[in-house]
């Protein structure tokens, strides 16, 4: 079969099995749109900013562990791209980002809308190609897919200039059935003699804790998790990237872990004889102090990437391999040796956790409260809106103190089920990344948790929801302000509201949603905020936007105390720490 | 800290020697020299030949040499964050390799 470039490059996210490809035309891009026109395969979703195709791609691959696919054009078509990009490499996405370049004899020239794509993507991609001529398109597309998927998985960029796209040169095309990168083996299979010394450490432990993160969601690892803990029985954390890697109801899980983690996580990590790290990488907002963390712990480590391993806590024992593989390996030695363990020596610990939950745990009956004597608490919207949705619902969010009550108070009992910007923090991922949840799970509830500052960094996706029929519930936390940043201001800088403040200049966001053709609804009374979102999950063929008032002066707790502090210093109210 | 000697054997594609420098002003690691080369002579990497089931061709890989003053600890991290370059296929410090993802415990280059 002889075909264009652009027919080349469209046919291979064909034979990917890519379903929906996000993005935005332009004109180094025009040849390649011409193709995906004269194709029914795939559906085109057309956002209305590159940053907003990037987080709807990542959205969807969080939610299938399938790569997103984005295509955009060169210069501010690919540079807008960058911050969705970065996202997905802090978390470790599989995404293929396809970027028009301007044509191969102008590259160089600073010709129209040309911009080094390559150079700028450099250090947030796990790899990168230019396309140099059109024999090579389904090879480095294949390529590109496998990388991608692969290892730690990760964005990968393809640059492709505007004349080996042109319709008119026609090449030899087949796309390959197999892959082979010479230089590229991502690890396969953990060390038995390792998998050994981790059971040996497991029978040896009085305080253990399993602390797992988003790797284990990666390696589709959730099954063998639980299956590991029905045999030793012992407390569960998991990272924010982790939420629904096991499941928040059992008793056995003391919630998340780390700067805004849990009393009773953040003290049995201090406290614990053994920790064992399961696709998690030790960050900074795990650890606290580095050198403070977790002292009596032995350190046991599963990672498929060799460099995240002893980066900033030395690992005493350390699996390298998918995540996956190493805990079917463990369960089975595990199964064998079972007459050895006797669970009930660590009785003690599960007691002296379930001491620190009931000193200072989590309330989650905050929603109980409907006097109009109180303002809104974010916390108990958070709890409403877990009742509401029965715990079943994906849930994507943006960046700040809505995040933190999301992730603290809607128990996830499933993996990719919880949605969020961990690594790099990224306002303006809620919005567009529950469009590609809905999109590949239309039959499901998808609700975004956001706030007002983050909701107005990508909220013109609401027209994309418009054009699409994306029937997403948004959750607007409107505390009037940059809550995250006033309560760093409140702590630590003597309450000197620094430009946080927009109140008198927000939009009615009930009316600007009914502007897009969706529901608007706005709550401002705690005795109306049941009825409120009870209302908003009735409606079921359109999308809601309910817009909350919430108490401006509310802060997130617990709070580890930094610099210096480790897991057991932790701020648990206004004027109050351990 | 002192000076040590990193030596990689990479796809000599455009581009890849990029990625090496970027990583080293990324992860914050200073270059105190660095020297590149086309490999002729496949003779001493004939091991690798072996490992990969491939044969080389003149012009197809690249040898880089770069010397970097660190401390130990981050020593192991940027062999580690250099073995994570796709088009790395071999790297090695005084006394261990990355060859094919995989570590040995001698300088095999």
């Amino acid at each position: 079969m002889k075909l264009a470039g652009n027919d080349m490059l469209i046919q291979s996210l064909i034979n990917e099995g890519v379903e929906y490809i996000f993005g935005y035309p332009g004109g180094a891009a025009l040849h390649i749109y011409d193709s995906i026109f004269n194709q029914s395969e795939m559906q085109h979703i057309l956002v209305r900013h590159e940053q907003g195709a990037t987080h709807a791609a990542d959205g969807y691959a969080r939610a299938t562990g399938k790569p997103g696919v984005v295509m955009v054009t060169s210069g501010p078509g690919a540079t807008n791209a960058i911050t969705g990009i970065a996202t997905a490499f802090m978390d470790s996405i599989p995404m293929v980002v396809i970027s028009g370049q301007v044509q191969s004899h102008l590259i160089g020239t600073d010709a129209f809308q040309e911009t080094d794509m390559i150079g700028i993507s450099r250090p947030i991609v796990k790899h990168s190609f230019t396309v140099d001529h059109q024999s090579n398109i389904p090879q480095i597309v294949k390529e590109a897919f496998h990388i991608a998927t692969s290892g730690r998985q990760g964005p990968v960029v393809i640059d492709i200039p505007k004349d080996l796209t042109n319709p008119d040169d026609l090449f030899d095309y087949e796309y390959p059935k197999e892959v082979n990168i010479r230089s590229y083996n991502p690890p396969i299979k953990p060390e038995a003699t390792q998998i050994e010394r981790v059971v040996d450490a497991i029978f040896n432990s009085k305080k253990p804790v399993i602390y797992a993160g988003g790797g284990t969601i990666s390696s589709n690892a959730s099954k063998e998790l639980i299956e590991l803990n029905s045999y030793i029985n012992v407390p569960v954390t998991n990272t924010l990237m982790g939420l629904g890697v096991y499941p928040a109801t059992d008793d056995k899980f003391m919630g998340m872990l780390g700067m805004h983690g849990t009393y009773q996580a953040n003290m049995a990590m201090h406290n614990a004889d053994l920790i064992l790290a399961i696709g998690a990488r030790f960050d900074d907002r795990i650890t606290n102090t580095p050198e403070k963390f977790a002292p009596k712990a032995q350190i046991v480590h599963f990672d498929v990437d060799h460099s995240s391993v002893s980066k900033i806590i030395e690992a005493d024992i350390a699996v390298f391999g998918q995540v996956k593989d190493s805990l079917q390996a463990i369960n089975k030695l595990i199964k064998d040796r079972l007459p050895e363990l006797d669970i009930t020596k660590f009785d003690d610990w599960h007691a002296q956790i379930s001491k620190w939950k009931s000193e200072h745990g989590l309330n989650h009956n905050l929603y109980k409260d409907s006097s109009d004597e109180n303002l809104i608490l974010p916390q108990a919207a958070v709890q409403h809106i877990y009742q509401e949705s029965k715990g079943k619902a994906f849930v994507t969010s943006d960046v700040g103190q809505h995040q933190m009550f999301a992730a603290q108070y809607y128990h996830f009992d499933e993996p990719r089920k919880w949605i969020n910007s961990g690594g790099l923090g990224t306002m303006g991922f809620g919005l567009p990344s529950a469009m590609g949840v809905k999109l590949a799970y239309p039959d499901e509830e998808v609700i975004c948790i956001t706030g007002e500052g983050s909701i107005q960094m990508c909220i013109q996706e609401l027209s994309t929801c418009s054009q699409y029929k994306l029937p997403i519930k948004i959750f607007n936390i409107n505390n009037l302000a940059l809550g995250m940043v006033k309560q760093w201001q409140d702590m630590n800088y003597d309450g000197r509201h620094s430009s946080i403040s927009y109140e008198d200049s927000l939009p009615d966001f009930k009316e600007l949603a009914e502007s897009y053709g969706h529901v608007g609804i706005k709550i401002t009374k705690n005795s109306d905020l049941k009825k409120g979102i009870e209302e908003a999950f009735s409606i079921k063929d359109k999308l809601v936007f309910v817009d909350i008032y919430v108490d401006p002066n509310e802060h997130v707790y617990p709070m580890l105390v930094a610099p210096n502090g480790s897991l057991k210093d932790m701020w648990l109210a206004k004027g109050s720490k351990t | 800290m002192i000076e040590r000697q990193l030596t990689l054997i990479m796809e000599n594609k455009p581009g890849a020697l990029a990625r090496v420098v970027g990583l080293f002003h990324q992860r914050g690691y200073n270059i105190d020299s660095l020297h590149v080369d086309s490999i002729e002579d496949f003779i001493p990497y004939k091991f690798i030949e072996d490992e990969l089931d491939v044969k080389f061709s003149k012009g197809e890989v690249s040898r880089l040499v770069i010397k970097t003053t660190v401390a130990d600890t981050l020593m192991r991290q940027i062999l580690r964050q250099i073995n994570k370059l796709i088009e790395v296929i071999a790297v090695s410090d005084e006394d261990s390799t990355y060859l094919k993802g995989i570590l040995r415990d001698e300088n095999l280059l």
